[in-house]
C-alpha cells in the first residue's frame, strides 16, 4: 500500500497539469474572495454603516465554491488521464488489487487538496485583509487568528473531500468530460436547480448535496443558499463524507467489474 | 511459467479467445503467433488480470496475477508502448512504477541504460518516436528484474537495428532461464526469435510445438538420378516420401540438412535439394488459412 501511494505521488508531481490546477485554484480563490469581500465592504460603506467588522476570510468560502473546480480538475486528472492515455493498464499491472489503486489515489489527492485549500484560502485572506483595511473600503477588516485558522482548516477539509469524491466519480465514469459533468452537477448544478424550484422537498434535498453540505460545514452565511442551512455544521461534514464515500464505492465497483 | 486452462473471453457475441489450454515454459522464447484479431492481446491482458476471463483460468507461477505481491518483480510486460501519460518524463514514468513495487530508484537508470534511452530520461514520453516508446515499454518490463516476460508485438515501429536488438534481448532473457512470451503476426519474425511456437487463429489454438517440429512439417523437394534408392532410405528414417517423377521426390518429416546428410552417407548424388516453402510463412498461412477473420477475396483485391 505504501508503494502504491508513493507511486501516485510521483505520478501527480511529474505532470504539469497538477501544478497548473493548483495555481489556477489559488488565483481563482484570491480573485473571488477580494471581489466578494470588497463588494460587501462597498455595500456597507454605501449604506453609511460605520464600525462594521469584516473577517479576513469574508467571501473566501463562497469564492472556493467556484474555485474548487480547478482543484476538482486536478483530482479528476489523476484518474481520467490514466484512461485517456491507456496508462491505467500499466498502473493495474503494478498494483493489481483495484481497491488499493483507488485508495492510493484518494490518499494522495486528499492531502494535496487539503494543503491547496488552506494555502489558497490563506492567500485570499491576506489579500482580502489588506483590501478591507483600506479606508475606501471602510477599514472594516479584522483579523482574528483563531477564527481565521479554523476557517482555513475547514476550507482544506472541504477541498480534500471534494477531491476524494472526484476520484471516485472518475473511476466510475472514466472519461474527463463525463467526470466533470457529474461532479459539476453534484457540486453546483443540481443544488442550484433544486433551490430554484423552491419546493420544500427540493430544497431539503439540495441542502444535503455536497455543495450546501460543504457550505454548512464551513459556516458560510453565503447568499448562495438563499437562507440558513437547516442543520448544524457537523452534519454538513457528515453529508460531505457520505458523498465522498459513496463516490469511492461506486468507483471501486466499476474498477473491479469492468475490464481495464 | 504461465499456465492457461480453458481460457475463454467473450466480448458481447464475439468470441475473442476460445478455450485456450497451454503452458509457457521458462528458459525459452515462446512465440505467440496469429493473424490480427486472433486474440493474442486479449490473452495477454487476461494473463495480467486486466481483462476478466469469461471462463477458465490464467496462472503465473501458479497464482492468479492479482494474488502476486509486488508483481513487477515477477512479471514484466509490454502491451502497448504508447500507453504512457504523454506529459510525464521518461524517468518519472519509470520511477512511479518502481515506487509502486518497492524497486530501488537506481534500477530506473539501469534499465534506461540497458534499452539505450539514458540520454532521453528527461524527455516527455509523448515526444518519443514509436521506436523509442517501444524501448521505454521494454525498460518498464525489465524494471523489476522479473522471471516472466511478456511482449505484445514488440518490434512494431522499430528500425532494422532495433528489431535485431529486440531479438537478441529476447534470446538472452530466455538464456538466463526466464519465461519469455512474445506475440507477433509475422511468422518470419518468430522464425528468427522463438524456440517454441503457439499459433492461434480466431481465438483457438492451432499449434503448440517446438519451432523445429513445425520446420520439419515443411516439405522438401529432392531430385536425384537415384531417387528410388534414396526414397527407401528416407522411408526407413521415418520420413514420408512421395515419388513425383522418375527422379523427383517430395519428402516431409526431416529438415533439409538431414536429408542432405543421409544422401551423402549413402553416396547418392543429388541434383536438387530445396524446401518447397522458402520459410514457415507458407506453413503458417496454411495453419491459419481458415481462421483469418477478414480475408480479401481474390476478385475484390484487384
Ligand atoms: N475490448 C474489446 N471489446 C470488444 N471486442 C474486443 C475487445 N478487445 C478485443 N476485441 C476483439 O477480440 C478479438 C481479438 O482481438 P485481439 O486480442 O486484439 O487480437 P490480436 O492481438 O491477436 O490482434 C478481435 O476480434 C477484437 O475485435
Ligand atoms: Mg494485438
Amino acid at each position: 500500500m505504501s508503494g502504491a501511494i508513493a507511486a501516485e505521488w510521483v505520478k501527480a508531481r511529474t505532470v504539469r497539469s497538477t501544478w497548473t490546477c493548483l495555481l489556477a485554484g489559488a488565483v481563482l480563490t484570491v480573485l473571488g474572495a477580494v471581489t466578494l469581500g470588497g463588494g460587501r465592504a462597498t455595500e456597507l460603506v454605501r449604506e453609511g454603516v460605520t464600525g462594521a467588522r469584516l473577517p479576513a476570510t469574508e467571501g473566501v468560502v463562497s469564492a472556493m465554491a467556484f474555485a474548487q473546480f480547478a482543484l476538482v480538475a486536478l483530482a479528476m486528472l489523476t484518474v481520467t488521464s490514466e484512461y485517456s492515455s491507456g496508462s491505467i493498464r500499466g498502473t493495474l499491472q503494478a498494483v493489481p488489487v483495484r481497491g488499493r489503486v483507488l485508495a492510493a489515489k484518494a490518499l494522495v489527492v486528499a492531502p494535496v487538496l487539503f494543503a491547496a485549500g488552506v494555502v489558497s484560502g490563506a492567500l485570499a485572506a491576506v489579500a482580502n485583509h489588506a483590501l478591507l483595511a483600506m479606508p475606501v473600503f471602510g477599514g472594516f477588516g479584522t483579523l482574528e487568528p483563531g477564527r481565521t485558522a479554523g476557517d482555513l482548516l475547514r476550507l482544506g477539509v472541504f477541498c480534500a473531500l471534494a477531491g476524494v469524491l472526484t476520484v471516485g466519480v472518475g473511476a466510475a465514469v472514466r472519461s474527463a468530460a463525463g467526470t466533470l459533468s457529474v461532479v459539476f452537477m453534484l457540486m453546483m448544478g443540481l443544488p442550484l436547480l433544486l433551490m430554484m424550484t423552491g419546493s420544500q422537498a427540493a430544497v431539503e434535498l439540495a441542502t444535503r448535496l455536497p455543495l450546501f453540505a460543504g457550505l454548512a460545514f464551513m459556516g458560510s452565511e453565503s447568499n448562495l443558499t438563499g437562507g440558513p442551512i437547516p442543520y448544524p455544521a457537523w452534519q454538513g461534514l457528515a453529508w460531505l463524507v457520505a458523498w465522498a464515500a459513496l463516490a469511492l464505492a461506486a468507483g471501486h465497483a466499476v474498477l473491479r467489474r469492468r475490464d481495464a | 511459467m504461465i499456465n492457461l486452462a480453458n481460457l475463454t473471453k467473450r466480448y458481447g457475441d464475439r468470441l475473442a479467445v476460445d478455450d485456450l489450454t497451454l503452458s509457457i515454459r521458462p528458459g525459452a522464447v515462446t512465440g505467440f503467433l496469429g493473424p490480427n484479431g486472433a486474440g493474442k492481446s486479449t490473452t495477454m491482458r487476461m494473463i495480467l488480470g486486466l481483462d476478466r476471463p469469461t471462463s477458465g483460468t490464467a496462472l503465473v507461477c501458479g497464482r492468479p496475477y492479482h494474488e502476486i505481491e509486488r508483481p513487477l518483480r515477477t512479471v514484466g510486460a509490454l502491451l502497448d508502448a504508447r500507453a504512457v501519460h504523454p506529459g510525464r518524463s521518461v524517468r518519472g514514468h519509470l520511477l512511479a512504477l518502481a515506487r509502486s513495487n518497492g524497486i530501488p530508484a537506481r534500477r530506473v537508470a539501469e534499465v534506461l541504460e540497458r534499452v539505450g534511452l539514458a540520454a532521453a530520461a528527461g524527455r516527455r514520453a509523448g515526444a518519443l518516436s514509436l521506436g523509442m516508446s517501444q524501448r521505454l515499454g521494454i525498460a518498464a518490463a525489465l524494471l523489476g528484474d522479473p522471471g516472466v516476460l511478456m511482449f505484445d508485438e514488440p518490434v512494431n515501429g522499430l528500425d532494422p537495428d532495433g528489431v535485431r536488438w529486440v531479438r537478441n534481448l529476447m534470446r538472452s532473457l530466455a538464456a538466463e532461464g526466464r519465461t519469455v512470451f512474445v506475440s507477433s503476426h509475422l511468422m518470419s519474425e518468430m522464425q528468427l526469435t522463438a524456440d517454441h511456437l503457439v499459433v492461434i487463429g480466431r481465438g483457438r489454438l492451432i499449434a503448440d510445438a517446438p519451432l523445429a517440429d513445425l520446420l520439419v512439417a515443411t516439405a522438401v523437394l529432392v531430385r536425384s538420378p537415384h531417387a528410388g534408392d534414396l526414397a527407401v532410405r528416407l522411408a526407413a528414417e521415418g520420413c514420408e516420401v512421395v515419388r513425383r517423377a522418375e527422379n523427383e521426390l517430395v519428402v516431409t518429416g526431416a529438415p533439409v540438412e538431414r536429408i542432405g546428410d543421409l544422401a551423402h552417407e549413402a553416396g547418392i548424388r543429388l541434383h536438387e535439394l530445396s524446401p518447397r516453402e522458402p520459410s514457415l510463412e507458407q506453413a503458417y498461412q496454411e495453419l491459419t488459412a481458415d481462421s483469418v477473420e477478414y480475408r480479401v477475396s481474390e476478385g475484390s483485391a484487384r
